[in-house]
């Protein structure tokens, strides 16, 4: 293999996210069962209503779910199914959380998808327009463009997208519909508003970053020599500068990914209502419903750690000067 | 050997910038003929690079532009171009090879990429022809296992290396005239040593014409036909090579020849020309070398001297001599 | 010779420090950017409302169903009533008031108070947030970088943990575990967000480690703490600036977040609260979701642009 220290390196970081993810599932799961509120909590309003004696009722409950065993077991149980890929059992919704899991992905995935694809297209194209006409009004529109898009709060964006487009002119209905069948060209039209909303904001990021990172290097050496050995100037630009560009890019992008996305389409999904995993996990905390929560917690993280494998792998073949030894 | 087949004339690029405009190159001129070495000799920051960027069009165009002048190229003003004209001619017609080979090469392709590039652009043939061509140009420079270094990025090579592969790359179309922006400046005295050699080759070989830029008259010396000496923006002097050492007629040019350091002689100190070289924002007013000369007059900071000719190619701005 | 040595040690590794002339240099630079003086102008506007507002306004909790759902001054609206006596529907017009000039709630409390009681959350919020976050931050990546080895290792594998935790869920599980008061919110979104800081400071002072005035220092003789303290943190303060002022919005935008999906203080109105129950309301009190909104789109453009602009003037490469 051309690059024999990577398999090496690959190794090593799987080990490591591997480390990590378990103490995130760790405290998280301390945290959800250090609190004072239990799976029970939801019934105790009804019951202490009829008069019922909640104390039992209540034992009962966490009897059934193994809530009232020591923490120290139930968490080495949980690590134990775990293991076997048994992510356990939905209180609120009374199913296994795999399958819960199995019937939401999807619509976050689109979510991401759509918005990400949206963002990084035109994102990059008019973060590269801008920074080749530096100084022009088409720079300075996009850049306060790009300034007004990343300030949005993102939530709100989506309600006054909601406001004007559903409400005001009637042209989309205000929540997501659920029952539209994925692959549909009316399922493409329910998605636009939270596709806006979260790509909004991923766009201008990209707007800016691809901006400042072709800035930095439109003006570095190799660019005249290519222009001297009478390159057309879209190959100076789109061979030369932007591959060297790629690389604090990727950097960025990946960096905000992590973060600004998730949380971005965890709010989007709440706004419209789209059934996704972000909404389930907002549910299930609200419910103390601990496994689901944990288990969301858990796709995050690998996702974050996998990105995050994934750029340092990239790199690798976008500069040819990093190596990992 | 006596046609000219570059010809610039008052020659003035300046740079418009929110502290002032700075006049990089404010009136320079110079003929290079058929199969000659011609060297424009300056300090660093008399305007020598602009000069070179200018003669392609490649100067940062929102603060740079040439202003006024001419270069003329088989009957062509290079200046008045159209950048569609300007691209078949750069590279192929006209190549340029830049002062620091790592930062002149592109760090995320390989050399081969960049070589044969600039080959794919200008000369129809194809991708394996092409390759061959760029392996035996390499070959020519006397760069040793010219195919791995073909595949190999800027970073994986030697200073020497990079600098021959810089040169290759601008031979690939055999160009009749080449630029090079001071090859020899940052490399060391070995590396110098064997890239003087290859341009003396290239001079002895071929017909093709050099213009050489640095601000070492001893490789002038070593290499130029004629030379031309730049300071402020402007030409001060320009003669024969053997003329101009032997008989320089410019303070200034007289001062850089003292400057170079006499092997055989041991002295305490190193001469140098007293003083710094021109804000090119605020040049002196008159003669932009006054403050510095020793022999400065009166007149010689009030008005700029004009071009007067001493005898058949020698060529002076000075007061001394009207 | 040592005078020399202590003087450059001295001068050279204290810009910001009390150096009068650098800081007027920087404000110049600064200023020359119009996006960020409008940052700042906006910026001491929203301080000036969050102070002498409450003082200027009625109380944001009063509620008064009379006037509930009042449209801005120069607006109308239209209130439906169904009177179940008649079986009608009448519809009347209502306007706008100067007595409430921003308009009323769907529980009749005036809007402009709320507002600025928002503005004041959100700038305590803002101010006392990202300062734990950048002390935190500080510590961790300058001491990280000092003293290297396995202390270096050792932080940095809890800053990657941290950093990993998908953010947003950890607040809104921290908060929902423990309670949503105010002073709570705060301290969580300090102590979670810090590890950007960290990590780019750590960076810095990496860097700053072996520059020469760091070894000029330490060769006279000065103790770790001094070096820390007088050299490298000075060096950094420029870092911090930026960083604090371009975590601001974040930070701002947590806070309205979690109040957005009820998770917010409840007895404090900030933007996020108002901004979700005007959710509900959209096709009879639009204003209610469009003016929390607003200021908080304004409030953070504010502060990115101040940020970005006191990015360029430190940044000695960049030419403003």
């Amino acid at each position: 293999m051309r690059k024999s220290w990577l398999r090496d390196y690959i190794i090593k970081r799987l080990i490591y996210a591997v480390i990590i993810a378990w103490a995130i599932v760790t405290i998280t799961f301390v945290l959800v069962r250090a609190g004072p509120s239990s799976p029970a909590d939801r019934y105790l309003a009804n019951m202490t209503a009829s008069g019922q004696d909640v104390s039992q009722i209540v034992e009962a409950i966490e009897a059934r779910y193994g809530l009232d065993k020591p923490i120290y077991e139930q968490y080495a149980e949980y690590m134990v199914n775990l293991f076997h890929g048994n992510l356990g059992w939905s209180f609120s919704t009374s199913m296994p959380v795999i399958d819960l899991l199995k019937n939401h992905w999807i619509y976050s995935f689109q979510l991401i998808l759509l918005s990400s694809i949206f963002a990084a297209f035109v994102g990059i194209l008019v973060g590269i327009y801008s920074a080749v006409k530096q100084y022009t009004k088409t720079d300075y529109i996009a850049t306060f463009f790009s300034f007004v898009g990343i300030s949005l709060p993102n939530f709100w964006l989506g309600v006054m997208l909601i406001l004007v487009f559903s409400v005001k002119l009637g042209l989309f209905k205000t929540y997501y519909d659920t029952t539209l069948p994925l692959f549909s060209l009316d399922n493409l039209k329910a998605l636009v508003l939270p596709v806006m909303t979260l790509g909004t904001g991923m766009l201008a990021g990209y707007v800016r970053y691809t901006r400042s990172a072709m800035l930095d290097n439109l003006r570095k050496g190799f660019v005249t020599t290519a222009r001297a050995k009478g390159l057309p100037e879209r190959t100076v630009i789109g061979k030369h500068v932007f591959r060297n560009a790629l690389l604090p890019l990727v950097t960025i992008i990946m960096f905000d990914l992590g973060s600004i996305v998730f949380g971005g389409a965890y709010l989007t999904e709440i706004v419209f209502g789209i059934p996704g995993l972000g909404q389930i996990s907002f549910n299930a905390i609200f419910a103390n419903d601990y496994p689901v929560v944990v288990a969301v917690t858990l796709i995050g993280t690998f996702l974050v750690l996998l990105i995050n494998l994934i750029t340092d792998i990239a790199y690798t073949y976008l500069d040819p000067r990093i190596r990992y030894d | 050997m006596n046609d000219v087949i570059l010809k610039a004339t008052n020659l003035k690029t300046y740079f418009f910038t929110r502290r002032g405009v700075v006049k990089a190159v404010d009136g320079v001129d110079f003929e290079l003929r058929r199969g000659e070495c011609l060297c424009l000799v300056g300090e660093s920051g008399c305007g020598k690079t602009v000069t070179a960027l200018s003669i392609l069009g490649l100067v940062d165009s929102p603060p740079g532009r040439i202003v006024d002048g001419k270069v003329m190229y088989n009957n062509l003003d290079l200046v008045k171009c159209s950048p569609k004209q300007l691209r078949q001619i750069r590279g192929k017609e006209i190549a340029m090879v830049f002062q620091e080979a790592q930062s002149a090469l592109n760090p995320v392709l390989t050399v081969g990429d960049q070589v044969m590039e600039q080959i794919r652009v200008h000369l129809p043939i194809e991708r394996r022809e092409a390759r061959n061509k760029a392996l035996s140009l390499l070959e020519e420079m006397g760069v040793p296992s010219a195919e791995r270094v073909m595949n190999s990025y800027p970073h994986q090579l030697s200073g020497g290396m990079k600098q021959r592969a810089l040169i290759a790359m601008s031979l690939t179309c055999d160009p009749q005239i080449l630029i090079a922006d001071e090859p020899t400046t940052a490399v060391d005295v070995t590396i110098k040593a064997q890239i003087l050699d290859i341009f003396r080759e290239l001079k002895a070989k071929s017909q093709m014409s050099l213009i050489f830029i640095t601000h070492d008259l001893a490789v002038v010396a070593e290499i130029g036909d004629r030379a031309v000496v730049i300071y402020g923006g402007k030409n001060v002097e320009s003669a024969p090579v053997s003329e101009i050492i032997a008989n320089p007629k410019h303070p200034y040019t007289a001062g850089l020849i003292e400057c170079l350091p006499d092997i055989s002689q041991t002295t305490d100190r190193l001469t140098s020309i007293p003083g710094n070289t021109p804000n090119p924002i605020a040049l002196p007013q008159g003669c932009s070398f006054h403050p510095r000369c020793p022999k400065a007059m009166e007149i010689c900071s009030q008005r700029q001297p004009p071009q007067i000719t001493i005898s058949q190619e020698h060529e002076v701005s000075c007061h001394l001599y009207q | 010779m040592i005078e020399r040595l202590q003087h450059m040690a001295k001068k050279v590794g204290r810009p910001l420090y009390g150096n009068r002339r650098l800081i007027s240099y920087y404000w110049e630079r600064t200023r020359r950017n119009k996006l960020a003086v409008f940052g700042i102008a906006f910026i001491l506007f929203l301080i000036l409302l969050g102070v002498v507002g409450p003082f200027c306004t009625m109380d944001p909790t009063m509620v008064d169903f009379e006037k509930k759902n009042l449209p801005p001054v120069g607006f109308t609206a239209v209130k439906s009533l169904y009177h179940i006596e008649t079986d009608e529907l009448t519809t009347t017009e209502i306007h706008g008031t100067w007595k409430h000039p921003l308009g009323t709630d769907s529980k009749g409390r005036d809007m402009l108070a709320m507002i600025v009681s928002g503005a004041r959350v959100s700038l305590l919020v803002g101010l006392i947030a990202t300062g734990i976050a950048i002390l935190i931050g500080t510590v961790i990546g300058v001491l990280s970088a000092y003293l290297g080895g396995w202390a270096d290792n050792v932080l940095m594998r809890f800053t990657d943990i941290m950093m990993t935790f998908p953010f947003f869920l950890l607040l809104v599980l921290i908060v929902f575990i423990f309670g949503p008061s105010l002073a709570f919110i705060v301290l969580v979104i300090g102590l979670t967000g810090w590890t950007g800081t960290a990590r780019l400071i750590r960076s810095e002072s990496l860097s700053l480690r072996t520059r020469e005035f760091v070894i000029a220092a330490r060769a006279l003789g000065a103790s770790d703490g001094r070096v820390i303290f007088r050299h490298l943190i000075p060096n950094v303060i420029s870092l911090i600036i930026v960083i604090a002022t371009l975590s601001i919005p974040g930070v701002i935008l947590a806070e309205a977040a979690l109040s957005f999906i009820g998770l917010g203080d409840p007895t404090v109105p900030s933007w996020g609260i108002i901004l979700e129950a005007g959710q509900h309301s959209l096709d009879t009190a639009w204003w209610v979701a469009v003016e929390p909104g607003i200021m908080l789109f304004l409030t953070v453009l504010a502060f990115n642009f101040l940020g970005d602009g006191l990015r360029d003037a430190f940044d000695p490469k960049s030419n403003v």
